[in-house]
Order: structure tokens, then C-alpha cells, then sequence
């Protein structure tokens, strides 16, 4: 695929082209932080940014609660998706690479969430590289890296002052095309580029036979220690760009069927009619994220499903950090095996 | 396609199935003539639905008919929670919401030319008695070996779709065997727990896989039974129940490991479980 460039100090008149014809979603500043929003002026958009965005930017594919079904007399009427495209801009690759996970779920062939599906097909993502990767970060721990492509359209590099753009798909490539081709300087400076901050990216841990150690730890008396301080608040699955577990409720005085964003970390989550709970504490609960993360999605489909963007880890009013537990349940586990 | 979209159906006929009511069943009928095609194009035994009543919400099923019993459908349902009060409520002629079948079903081709021992508790024997009235039928029993059944309930008022298996006792072609925990006044069969009427009257194993429904308790004392008669890990069939949402595996939380019962059960065998964390 070739590169297109655009100088910095120009780039807002093309997003004020953009604008016109997409919803133009950016990381702006809101009253908790960074926020995507959809903006009408491109002086709003903050892309530049040390820390990534408060919520991560699935909600724009999995809104946080979403009419399903319009419901009058029993019937079931599903809504029509409204149909301007979505152009998300500046979204960072660890959260791009959810979108390619979440895809795996949502898009699995002959079982597609119409909804989901909807959404992603009616939107182009414009992912932004880091090259300087904030404290929380550890994308290259759990497959990813600071230049990632999956999920994203296009990406763009910032090389002082023009942003190179390269496009990964066909709707990428159409977007961009009337742009002026990147000269083989550029190019070259973007490769290196992007090679040096994957290698400056620090490991957080070390993710060898990270699913088999999980594995042999199950048993162990290790998650209700690391579960010790969990409140149970669900704030790291609810800002976490994998998390997609979801329930479904009627709203009776609205007349609709909803589903809401929904946590592993609940009691009342796997709470069956019988009064059964196969996961009854905060330690199979705990248990139940991490190894959804590092060893179920390991199981079908040979990734993490943690793209290391740190919220989790910043958010936690406990201090609670998956790298620790990650770490520590390697280590555990390796003492056992040499105990054997 | 809308995986989360209802079909419209019709409650025909409501049975109330044991003496202290908590059971009831329902046969549904399809509004729709294309709903109907779909669903006994895709329908196995084993398999469940999503069944809603609007404002109460929805939850999972397993399906109680074969398909030749059909148009309608048949769910047995436990009075336990406010959709299934809600349920309880229905009457003739009332519209409801169903998605399905949803999950696997029992394997009837594996399961052809092997003899069957269907062993079942209390109101999970529903699916088992879909499977059963399908291998019954005339034009199916003879793709099938020797038919053993194992019914258990805690007492004679709470056994389910009494009039029709009282008259399996008449059948040549299948061998019956209720229990109830304790003695009662004028019940002339098994008394004592599925387990141990499972030890007493199990077929040999060989050529034989045994399906195995009930309660937690009761799952978890058969399957030792069942294996230490010799029946292998991979002929020992079992259906699992969770809390579920969306039915189709993308809610998250019927997991066990990396499979989820809505989508890759809820029919497993012993052999798959054994692989499989202990989070049930």
C-alpha cells in the first residue's frame, strides 16, 4: 500500500472536509478526562495526547445501553441504525486491535450481531501510532505493538510536521487517495519509526506458556489472594476495550427491549433461578477476567484478549493491577511446577 | 438476520404437570408459517429456546416435544422467579416471544444403532423426553438399540408427564424405571435415589450410551455410577444449564472456560467436561 502525507498545519482543513460527510469522533476533552466525541469543529479534536482516552472507544459499536427492540403488543420490532458514517479518528492501535477481537466475536460467520455489524460497516478508523507510549501501556506484552494495524482503516504516523497516512483496507484507501504521495525519505522514516518504538515499548511481563500457568493455578488459593482488595465495581471491565459481555432487560414504561454493558465481576452476573452461582466470590470472579483474557481467548482463538492499554490498571480505586497478577500467577505457577 | 429477535407465538395449551403446581407445561404454536419451516428444519432434541415474555424479560428453555408431535412446541417450566411466575400465568391464546432452538441437541447420529440408557431428574428430564418421544417413533425406533429409561422425582406428585409414561410400561420396544425418594402408599416401582436405581438396572455398557439429565446432586453421584460400570467418558452424554442472556454465545456468561453451554452445549460429554476448568 502506498503513503500519503499531509502537513500538520493542514490537516484540520481536511478533517473540516471530513466533516461533512462523516460523524468525525476524536479524543477531545470532557469533564472526565479524554473523551471520543464527535465534533463539529476540528480545533476540538486533542490528538497529541500522554494518556489515552477515559472510555474506550467500543461504545461507538457496542453502545453502553442500546434499544434492541421497539416492543408494542408482544411484537417485537427491531429499530433502523441511523446511517451517517462514523469516521473514528486518532483512536490508539490497542484499541483498534479490541475491534479486531470484539469482530471475532460479533462478525463470526453466520452468527453476525446485526447491530455490531451495522455499526462497523457504516464506519472508517483512522488509528494514530504512538511513539511515545504512556507508563500503563504494555500492547507488545499481549501481541499488539505501538503501530498496529488490526481494526484500523488507515493509520496515521506523526513524523514532526506532516502526519503520514497509510491505508489498510478499501474504504481506507478511497478516503485518502487524492492525497500526495508520500516521497521514499518519508516512507523510510516512517518504517524506522515505527521499528524504534516497538522496541522502546518496556515489557511488563513475560507472556511464555502465560495460558498453561493460568491453567494450573485454577485450583489455587492464588485468586482469593489477588482478589483480596477487589470491590467488585466492574470499573475495569466497563473501561476495558474487550470487555463485551452484555445483558438484556425490558424497559416496560419505554416499550423497549435493552442491552447493557455487563460485568464478570458482578455476583448477580452468573446467578442462576435455582439460587446456584458457579462463580459465588470474588475470586472465581477474578479468576474468570484474567483467564477469559490470557487463557480462554488463547483457547479459541489463539490471542489475548487484553490489548494492554492500562485502563483497568489506572482505574482501579484499589490499585488492583492485571500486569501484577499476571506476573505473579507466572511465577506461582512456576514455583509449583519446581516444587513437583 | 437479528440473532436477539423473538418469534411471535401462541400459548395453545397449558398442563399443569405436578400435584403442588410449580410445573407446568406449555405448547406454543407459530404465528408464522416461515418461523415454523426454520425452526423444524433446525429443531434436534436437546436443544432450548429463549422464551420472553415482554416486560419480564427472557431466559432459557430446554424443549419438552419431538418435532412429529408437533406444530407446537412444548416447554415445561418451574415456577422459580418473576418471568416464570409470569409464565405461569399464561393462558390459551396468549402471544409470547421464542428464539430458537439454540445450542447443540443430542447427537442422534452418534447415537444410531447403540443402545440408549436415558437416566433423568426431577423437571430436567424435559429434553429427555423430547429425545425419547423421538426415538419412539415408529419411523425412528428401529435406527435405535435397546431403550432404557431412568426417571427420578422426589415424589409421585412431582413426576412429569405422568399419563403418557405410564403407558411406556405397555411398550415392548423400551424398558422403564421411576423412582421416588421415599416409600408412598400404592407406588409399586423403584424407591430410592437415581444413583443407586441407576446401579441396579443399568444396561451393560457395551454398544450403550447412557444421557444423562437432573439436578447438580444428581448429575454429579450418576456419573461415577455410570463410569465404574465401565461406560467410557465419551458415551456418557450430559446437558448443562446457566444463567444466559443472549443464547447465541456472545453475552459472556454462560462460560465454562473457553466454551460457552448456550452456543457449543448444552449437550456435552463426559470426556469434554473432563477438559474443562471446574466452573460450573
Amino acid at each position: 500500500m502506498s503513503y500519503k502525507t499531509t502537513p500538520v498545519n493542514q490537516f484540520p482543513k481536511l478533517v473540516s472536509q471530513w466533516i461533512k460527510k462523516y460523524d468525525v469522533t476524536a479524543p477531545a476533552e470532557a469533564k472526565n478526562g479524554l473523551e471520543y466525541k464527535t465534533i463539529g469543529d476540528p480545533a476540538e479534536m486533542m490528538l497529541n495526547n500522554r494518556v489515552n482516552t477515559t472510555y474506550a472507544p467500543k461504545a461507538f459499536f457496542l453502545p453502553q445501553s442500546e434499544k434492541l427492540f421497539t416492543v408494542e403488543h408482544g411484537r417485537f420490532q427491531a429499530p433502523e441504525l441511523k446511517t451517517k458514517p462514523r469516521l473514528l479518528l486518532g483512536v490508539r492501535p490497542c484499541d483498534t486491535r479490541a475491534f479486531w477481537l470484539l469482530d471475532t466475536v460479533f462478525l463470526a460467520k453466520g452468527e453476525e450481531d446485526a447491530y455490531w455489524q451495522r455499526r462497523r460497516a457504516d464506519s472508517l478508523v483512522i488509528s494514530f501510532g504512538c511513539d511515545t507510549p504512556c507508563a500503563s501501556c504494555f500492547c507488545t506484552s499481549v501481541g499488539g505493538e505501538p503501530f498496529g494495524r488490526e481494526g484500523s482503516d488507515i493509520q496515521m504516523t506523526q513524523l514532526e510536521d506532516v502526519y503520514v497516512f497509510e491505508a489498510f483496507t478499501e474504504k481506507g484507501s478511497a478516503l485518502i487517495n487524492k492525497l500526495p504521495e508520500a516521497d521514499a525519505a518519508t516512507v523510510k522514516k516512517v518504517k524506522a519509526l515505527q521499528k524504534t518504538s516497538a522496541a522502546e515499548m518496556p515489557k511488563a511481563f513475560d507472556n511464555t506458556n502465560l495460558r498453561d500457568h493460568l491453567y494450573a493455578l485454577f485450583e489455587d488459593d492464588f485468586w482469593k489472594e489477588v482478589a483480596e482488595t477487589c470491590l467488585g465495581c466492574g470499573v475495569c471491565t466497563y473501561l476495558c476495550p474487550t470487555c463485551y459481555c452484555f445483558d438484556i432487560v425490558d424497559e416496560v414504561q419505554r416499550g423497549e427491549r435493552v442491552r447493557n454493558w455487563d460485568t464478570c465481576m458482578f455476583r448477580v452476573y452468573s446467578q442462576e433461578a435455582s439460587g446456584h452461582n458457579p462463580r459465588p466470590n470474588k475470586a472465581a470472579r477474578t479468576r474468570q477476567r484474567v483467564m477469559h483474557k490470557y487463557a480462554y481467548w488463547i483457547d479459541s482463538i489463539n490471542e489475548f484478549g487484553c490489548t494492554g492499554c492500562g485502563r483497568c490498571v489506572v482505574n482501579c480505586p484499589v490499585n488492583i493491577d492485571i500486569r501484577e497478577i499476571v506476573s505473579a500467577a507466572q511465577a506461582r505457577s512456576a514455583k509449583m511446577e519446581a516444587a513437583k | 438476520m437479528n440473532l436477539y429477535q423473538p418469534m411471535p407465538m401462541r400459548v395453545e395449551r397449558v398442563i399443569n404437570e405436578t400435584s403442588d403446581l410449580t410445573l407446568k407445561s406449555f405448547e406454543l404454536t407459530f404465528e408464522n408459517k416461515t418461523d415454523q419451516k426454520a425452526f423444524f428444519e433446525k429443531y434436534n432434541p436437546g436443544q432450548f429456546c429463549q422464551f420472553s415474555v415482554f416486560g419480564k424479560g427472557e431466559a432459557p428453555f430446554g424443549i419438552a416435544s419431538a418435532a412429529w408431535e408437533g406444530p407446537f412446541v412444548r416447554f415445561t417450566v418451574q415456577n422459580v422467579g418473576s418471568l416464570t411466575q409470569t409464565i405461569h400465568n399464561l393462558q390459551p391464546g396468549d402471544l409470547v416471544g421464542v428464539r430458537g432452538p439454540l445450542g447443540n441437541g443430542f447427537p442422534l447420529d452418534k447415537l444410531k444403532g447403540r443402545n440408549l440408557v436415558i437416566i433423568g431428574g426431577g423437571c430436567a428430564f424435559s429434553t429427555l423426553y423430547a429425545l425419547t418421544k423421538h426415538i419412539m417413533y415408529k419411523e425412528h425406533r428401529k435406527d435405535y438399540g435397546q431403550l432404557t429409561i431412568v426417571y427420578g422425582a422426589r415424589n409421585s406428585g412431582l413426576c412429569l408427564y405422568k399419563a403418557d409414561i405410564e403407558s411406556w410400561y405397555d411398550r415392548s420396544d423400551m424398558v422403564i424405571h421411576q423412582a421416588i425418594d421415599v416409600p408412598e402408599e400404592g407406588w409399586d416401582h423403584h424407591v430410592g435415589y437415581v444413583p443407586d436405581v441407576v446401579k441396579k438396572v443399568a444396561p451393560a455398557p457395551k454398544n450403550t450410551s447412557a444421557i444423562v439429565c437432573g439436578p447438580p446432586i444428581m448429575t454429579k453421584f450418576t456419573l461415577p455410577i455410570l463410569s465404574e460400570l465401565g461406560f467410557p467418558p465419551k458415551e456418557i452424554y450430559t446437558s448443562l444449564e446457566k444463567r444466559m442472556k443472549c443464547g447465541v454465545g456472545k453475552c459472556g456468561r454462560c462460560n465454562i472456560g473457553s466454551k460457552y453451554v448456550c452456543k457449543d452445549g448444552p449437550v456435552f460429554t463426559l470426556a469434554e467436561l473432563n477438559d474443562l476448568p471446574q466452573d460450573i
